[in-house]
């Protein structure tokens, strides 16, 4: 015979705060957007980061990548700036790098990204993230089908050279920072 | 004087003036020539001794004086001194012949602070004597009767040896007299003074000495030198780490108690209680100890509150009531930042140690739940009663929390008669509601077999009954009474769920190694694996064949470890208490929190001055600090060497 009598949690109801949370759409955005970081902080992934460039704008975000160990790009580190959209997360946030990146799909001008779910393949359920861990795994295996840089593509199968075009435009991070 | 140099004996210095007052006499000039010529006589006479008079005859005069004090009697009266000293006619004190040389050689006069300087010395060693450990009578009044009785009437002779009745000898004694009694007031004081720190320990039953401290305090004036003394003495002997935090609570309400008693006004208790105060803030532990005493932990018996004290509402600062016919100016040495507190009780006091009740209201909860949790029998009577007793003190908005935490209990039990009535179930599951109960620490592990059965099929019920909530279990809270039926034995044991769990599993497989069994359970950490897995071994239930390696034992091994298994019944088994975070651990897990964030930004941001942090931690979830605590914070990181700072402009350390 056995007589159990743990303890369980019951979430208690919570009528009042739930519907004051759905009444605004840019209100939604804004918890999501804190969620994300609360996420983001938490977990902490190594390599990657982010966070909103100003305490007054939840939509403008300043974010780090780091090459990840065994590629091309280990050991260096980029600076990228995320901007979401009023109706975020139904349409992707734009990103872009800030740190020049010698990469077959990114910009060496401009710093935009050639990524396809920043772009068709977006859905709601990707996150900062996701995308900021798709970046990084992107630095590593290019999409050299669709190059926005056609030099870094043609580079891609030497190495030697790319590796000596990478660190001519490569920028390291200073402390100013874009703060 | 020489003798009395190399064999310092007060005979030798009664020789000496007996063999200076006969040249006295004997150079003195006739009667006749009047009393001019005597005059002048005396003057030069005194003026030639008092100059050869070697510094050490000083120190000699002063031992005969003291000795006389001796002499009270004839009897006592050594031989020498009847010899050197007649006394004319009868007198009651023999060393009335001494007095009466020292006058006609004007020694009195010359001497006359050693004179009196000897009667402090005598006061001194008898109130120490007499008067110090001793605090459980008033002793101020025996003091003063004992100095009439010895000092005064031995004064008599050197000031009062012309009265003929005792009012004019009252009139001549009265100066000396009231430098006397001051004296004793002082003496006393100074000795109670430095008792106190042991005086307050002793309270109640030093009330008499604490009463006497308080008559001589308003006849001298050594107030502030009473301040310096307990601070001192708080500061050396109560507030240093070796000291429990119960111990320093106990005595400064005892000292709050006493200082009551010296000083009804309040200023030395403010003043002393100040460090204290400023010291129990920083105790990490003060609220839990405080609180602990509020709800009257039944166990330590010596609770902080007096049984027979009204509770009362806590009470604000009060401010000066203008219409207060009674009321009196604070006293002169009050401070600038005094406040009086008169009336107000102990546990208002030690609440206003800290500037907020919410820290308390917290602890309060912390404590509840642990207790609350604790209970098995059902019977929430005393917790209730507690809570309806601070609720008095701190408000009832205050201790709403409280309040829901209490009716969660009395709630779970009735749904639980609910769903037994529908569906017999084993379990009895206490429901709480997670908005308002303090964060249980979390190792929630799945409980395997016929468990996660029971509490599937609970959970069903209950889902049914209350469609709107849902359950969540929390399974490593509350204990199983388990019956174990192996091939030659059964064992009976109540033990926590993860003991419960570990046993649930071997029942299908013998043997199992430790990460196996975690593997199969879900985090949990080793230690809490291992532990329980002792539990059973202790039990002679598995045995652990190599080691991490357990194995269930069917049949019992041999006789040793059955003994030692039915000789130690299952008393350890269960968890001493339910693991409610405590407030500083939440505070802890805050600040990790709050530090991830930082460490975000900077990363992010390259560095910043500590305001824009402070304002960019407002993205952090329930960020309250303010920016003095975030510099104290950064600061620390800053030791670690987490981060580094240059001009105010913060950075992560590479």
């Amino acid at each position: 015979m056995e007589q159990i009598s743990p303890v369980a949690a019951a979430r208690g109801s919570q009528k009042s705060t739930a519907s004051g949370a759905s009444a605004e759409s840019s209100g939604s955005v804004t918890k999501r957007l804190s969620q994300e970081l609360m996420n983001l902080m938490m977990t902490s992934p190594p390599g990657i980061s982010a966070f909103p460039k100003s305490d007054a704008n939840l939509f403008e975000w300043a974010g780090t990548i780091e090459g990840a160990a065994g590629t091309i790009y280990s050991g260096l580190t980029f600076k990228i700036s995320i901007t979401f959209p009023p109706n975020y997360p139904y349409v992707a946030p734009t990103i872009k790098f800030d740190s020049p990146c010698f990469h077959p799909n990114v910009d060496i001008v401009g710093g935009a990204i050639c990524l396809d779910i920043l772009q068709d393949k977006w859905s709601a359920v990707y996150s900062v993230q996701t995308i900021l861990l798709s970046l990084q795994s992107l630095l590593g295996e290019p999409n050299n089908a669709s190059p926005l840089n056609p030099d870094a593509a043609s580079l891609w199968n030497k190495p030697d050279e790319y590796k000596v075009q990478l660190m001519k435009h490569y920028r390291p991070i200073s402390d100013e920072g874009s703060a | 004087m020489s003798r009395y140099m190399t064999e310092p004996e007060p005979e030798h210095i009664a020789t000496l003036i007996h063999v200076l007052v006969r040249w006295h006499r004997a150079w003195a000039p006739i009667q006749e020539m009047g009393p001019t010529v005597m005059g002048t006589f005396t003057i030069t006479y005194q003026t030639h001794v008092f100059s050869i008079l070697p510094p050490e005859f000083s120190k000699g005069f002063k031992e005969l004086i003291a000795y006389t004090f001796q002499v009270t009697s004839p009897d006592t009266c050594p031989d020498w001194l009847t010899k050197l000293f007649p006394c004319q006619g009868k007198s009651p004190r023999p060393d009335l012949g001494l007095w009466m040389t020292f006058d006609e050689l004007g020694l009195t006069e010359r001497y006359e602070s050693l004179i009196l300087s000897v009667c402090y010395e005598r006061i001194e060693t008898h109130i120490t004597e007499t008067c110090s450990k001793v605090w459980d009578q008033q002793m101020l009044q025996p003091m003063r009767s004992w100095m009439s009785d010895v000092i005064i009437p031995w004064l008599i002779t050197p000031y009062a040896r012309e009265a003929r009745t005792a009012d004019e000898a009252a009139i001549l004694m009265r100066s000396v007299g009231s430098r006397l009694d001051y004296h004793v007031c002082k003496t006393f004081a100074d000795l109670r003074t430095n008792e106190l720190f042991d005086i307050i320990i002793d309270f109640p039953d030093s009330k008499p000495a604490l009463e006497d401290l308080k008559d001589c305090l308003q006849r001298v004036d050594q107030r502030s030198h009473l301040v310096q003394s307990l601070r001192k003495s708080n500061r050396r002997r109560l507030l240093h780490p070796g000291a429990d935090t119960k111990l320093i609570l106990t005595q400064y309400v005892s000292i709050i108690r006493c200082l009551r008693i010296v000083d009804p006004q309040g200023v030395l208790l403010f003043k002393v209680a100040d460090p204290i105060r400023r010291y129990l803030r920083d105790r990490p532990d003060t609220i839990r100890c405080i609180v602990a005493s509020l709800v009257g932990d039944g166990e330590s018996g010596d609770s902080l509150v007096d049984e027979n004290e009204p509770i009362q509402p806590l009470q604000q600062a009060q401010f000066d009531d203008y219409t207060d016919h009674k009321w009196e100016p604070e006293p002169i040495d009050a401070g600038p930042e005094f406040r009086t507190n008169k009336p107000s009780d102990i546990i208002s006091t030690l609440i206003s140690i800290y500037d907020s009740q919410e820290l308390f209201v917290k602890e309060l909860q912390v404590l509840l739940a642990q207790r609350l949790l604790a209970i098995k029998d059902g019977n929430f009577d005393r917790e209730r009663r507690n809570i309806e007793i601070l609720k008095i003190r701190f408000g009832e908005a205050a201790l709403q929390v409280c309040e829901v935490m209490l009716k969660d209990m009395t709630d779970s039990k009735r749904t639980d008669q609910h769903i037994q009535a529908q569906k017999r179930s084993d379990m009895h599951p206490t429901v709480i509601s997670r908005h308002f109960w303090p964060p249980l620490q979390t190792n929630t592990f799945v409980m395997p077999g016929q468990f996660r059965q029971i509490q599937e099929d609970y959970a069903r019920e209950f889902s049914l009954f209350k469609p709107d909530k849902k359950l969540v279990w929390m399974s490593h809270l509350g204990s199983i009474n388990l019956e174990l039926e192996l091939d030659d034995r059964t064992v009976g044991a109540e033990v926590p769920p993860l003991e419960a769990a570990f046993i649930e599993l071997t029942s299908r497989v013998d043997e199992w190694t430790v990460a196996e069994l975690i593997a199969k359970i879900g985090s949990i950490e080793r230690p809490a694996a291992l532990k329980a897995l002792t539990t059973w071994v202790e039990l002679g239930v598995l045995k652990e064949d190599t080691p991490d390696r357990y194995r269930l034992l069917k049949v019992a091994e041999a006789a040793n470890s059955n003994s030692k298994a039915s000789g130690k019944q299952p008393t350890a088994a269960v968890d001493e208490l339910p693991p409610v975070q405590t407030v500083q651990q939440q505070q802890a897990e805050q600040m990790r929190v709050f530090w991830k964030f930082i460490e975000g930004m900077l990363k992010n941001l390259g560095q910043l001055p500590l305001d824009r942090i402070q304002q960019m931690l407002k993205f952090a979830p329930d960020y309250n600090r303010n920016i003095d605590q975030l510099a104290a914070f950064m600061e620390a990181a800053r030791r670690e060497g987490l981060v580094a700072v240059n001009n105010g402009m913060w950075k992560l350390q590479k």
